[in-house]
C-alpha cells in the first residue's frame, strides 16, 4: 500500500482541529498520492482565518461583535461588515425556502443569524481548500459537515448520523456528496425555537439535510427539526437537497433520494 | 498569530504512535471526537488542559468564546493508509504479542459550553471498550441539564461507534463535543491508547 511509496514527507491524510465559534471544527483532508504539508498549510491558514473572522463578526457571546452591536441598535446594517448583509440575505432566502420554519427574525432580542453562520462559515473554510489538489476534504463544525471529494478519488465520504435515542450507536450512514447538517432535540440553541409559536420545540428527534451548501443544509435541518413532515415535503421539491428525520418514537422518514449508505455502521462490511 | 499551525514538525515525530494505535478498526482519527483523540495522541495534549483550566469554573459563554479564539490549534498529520473503507486490510495494524490488559483512566476536568466535565476511558490493549462521563457540573443552568442528560450518553456512544464504523465523520454531535473531546484526549494519553 502507500507505506512503501517512499514519499516520506507526503502524508495521505492530514487532520486538523480548530477551536472556534464555541466549539471544535475539524478538518480532514485526503490525497492518495500524498499531500505536501507546506502547500496544504497555506490553504489551511486561509480556511481557519475564515472561521475566526466569522466568529469575530457574528458571535452573539461577544458583546462587542458587530452583530451584537447591531442587535443592540448601536450600529446600522450599513456600518456592519459586508458579511453581515450577505448572511442576512442568505438567511432570508433560507427562510423562504423553508416556508418560514427557519426564521432568524423570530428570535427574541432582534435578528440573530447564529443558526446560519456556523454552516456558512464552515462552507467558506472548505472553499479555501478547493484548489489545494486533494482527493477530498471535510470541514466538520460540531457535527455539521461541508465536504468535497472523498477519502480516495472517485469515492464519496461516508458519514454516520448519530442516533438521537442514545441506545444505539449510529442511526445510519450516508454517502456524502457535499454537505450534511443534523439538528435534534439533544442540541441546544435558540434556533430550535418554533417561529410560529415562540416555544422551544421540536417535531422530530433528529433531522438531517444533505446538499451542496452547508449554510442552506443547516438552515433546512433546523427548519425540519421544528416543522417535521411539513418541511420534509418542502425539501422534496428543493433541487439537490435531501432530508431524513427520526421521530421521537423512532420512526424514520426521508426524501426520495436521500443518500443512505448501503450498509449501516453496525453492519459494515 | 498563535493559531498559525506550527506543530507539524512535532507531529511527524508522533506519527509512529498514531499508526501503532490502529490495532482495531479504531477510527478515532475521524469525526469530531476522533480528531481530537489523534491530536492528543501525537503532540499537543497540553493545549486542551491548559485551555480548559483557564476557562474552568467561570461563566461558560463569554469565557469560553474568548478562550477558544486564542487557544492553540492543533494539526495532526497521519501518514497512515487511508483510514477508511479498507480498515479490514490495513497494513498499519501491528500484531500484538503481549496479552491485552484492561485499564481505566480519567481525563482532566474541562470547561465546556455549559459547565465542566471529565471523561473516563476503559481500554483493553489498544482498543477502547468504554467511555463515560465521570463528572459533570453544568453550573445549575436549568435548560442545559435536560440537554446534558440526552447528549452525554450520545457522546459516550459516539466515541465507541466511530471505532467500529467505516466512516470518516459523524453528523449530529452536540455542542458538548468540544469539552468531551478535550477530556477524552487527556484520558487516552494516560492510557497510552
Amino acid at each position: 500500500m502507500n507505506t512503501s511509496t517512499g514519499e516520506r514527507s507526503r502524508p495521505t491524510t492530514i487532520h486538523h482541529r480548530e477551536q472556534v465559534m464555541g466549539t471544535i471544527v475539524t478538518f480532514d483532508v485526503y490525497r492518495e498520492a500524498g499531500i505536501s504539508p507546506t502547500e496544504f498549510l497555506a490553504h489551511l491558514a486561509r480556511a481557519v482565518n475564515a472561521l475566526h473572522r466569522a466568529d469575530k463578526i457574528f458571535s452573539t457571546w461577544k458583546a462587542e461583535s458587530p452583530v451584537s452591536r447591531l442587535r443592540r441598535g448601536e450600529i446600522t446594517l450599513g456600518e456592519a461588515p459586508a458579511e453581515v448583509l450577505e448572511v442576512l440575505t442568505l438567511c432570508r432566502t433560507a427562510r423562504d425556502l423553508s416556508g418560514g420554519w427557519f426564521d432568524p427574525w423570530a428570535i427574541e432580542g432582534g435578528v440573530d443569524p447564529t443558526g446560519y453562520v456556523k454552516g456558512w462559515a464552515a462552507q467558506l473554510a472548505l472553499e479555501e481548500l478547493r484548489d489545494a489538489d486533494l482527493d477530498g476534504a471535510m470541514v466538520n463544525a460540531a457535527g455539521d459537515i461541508a465536504s468535497f471529494g472523498g477519502p480516495v478519488a472517485g469515492q464519496p465520504f461516508r458519514v454516520g448520523i448519530v442516533n438521537p435515542d442514545a441506545t444505539t450507536e449510529l442511526a445510519c450512514a450516508v454517502e456524502l456528496r457535499g454537505a450534511i447538517a443534523t439538528s435534534g432535540a439533544y442540541e441546544r440553541g435558540e434556533h430550535l425555537v418554533n417561529p410560529h409559536t415562540g416555544e422551544l420545540d421540536t417535531s422530530v428527534a433528529s433531522s438531517s439535510v444533505t446538499g451542496p451548501d452547508l449554510g442552506v443544509a443547516d438552515a433546512l435541518a433546523t427548519a425540519l427539526a421544528v416543522g417535521g413532515d411539513e418541511v420534509l415535503s418542502l425539501i422534496e421539491d428543493i433541487a439537490d437537497y435531501e432530508a431524513f428525520t427520526i421521530s421521537h418514537d423512532g420512526q424514520w422518514k426521508w426524501t426520495a433520494r436521500f443518500p443512505f449508505a448501503r450498509t449501516t455502521a453496525t453492519a459494515a462490511s | 498569530m498563535r493559531r498559525t499551525p506550527i506543530v507539524l514538525a512535532g507531529t511527524v515525530v508522533g506519527l509512529a504512535g498514531v499508526l501503532g494505535f490502529h490495532t482495531s478498526p479504531a477510527k478515532l482519527t475521524l469525526g469530531t471526537v476522533p480528531s481530537s483523540t489523534v491530536t492528543g495522541r501525537s503532540t499537543t495534549t497540553s493545549a486542551a488542559p491548559t485551555t480548559s483550566t483557564s476557562a474552568a469554573g467561570t461563566n461558560p459563554p463569554t469565557t469560553n468564546a474568548t478562550t477558544a479564539a486564542n487557544s492553540n490549534p492543533t494539526t495532526t498529520v497521519a501518514k497512515a493508509t487511508p483510514t477508511t473503507v479498507r480498515q479490514t486490510t490495513t497494513t498499519a495494524a501491528p500484531t500484538t504479542t503481549a496479552p491485552p490488559t484492561t485499564r481505566t483512566a480519567t481525563g482532566p476536568l474541562v470547561n465546556y459550553y455549559f459547565g465542566t466535565l471529565s471523561v473516563s476511558v476503559t481500554a483493553t490493549g489498544k482498543k477502547i471498550t468504554k467511555v463515560t462521563i465521570s463528572s459533570l457540573s453544568d453550573g445549575g443552568n436549568f435548560r442545559s441539564q435536560s440537554i446534558d442528560q440526552q447528549s452525554i450518553p450520545m457522546l459516550e456512544q459516539q466515541a465507541l461507534a466511530v471505532q467500529s464504523a467505516q466512516i470518516q465523520g459523524v453528523s449530529g454531535a452536540s455542542y458538548t463535543s468540544a469539552g468531551f473531546a478535550q477530556s477524552l484526549q487527556g484520558a487516552l494519553k494516560q492510557l497510552g491508547v
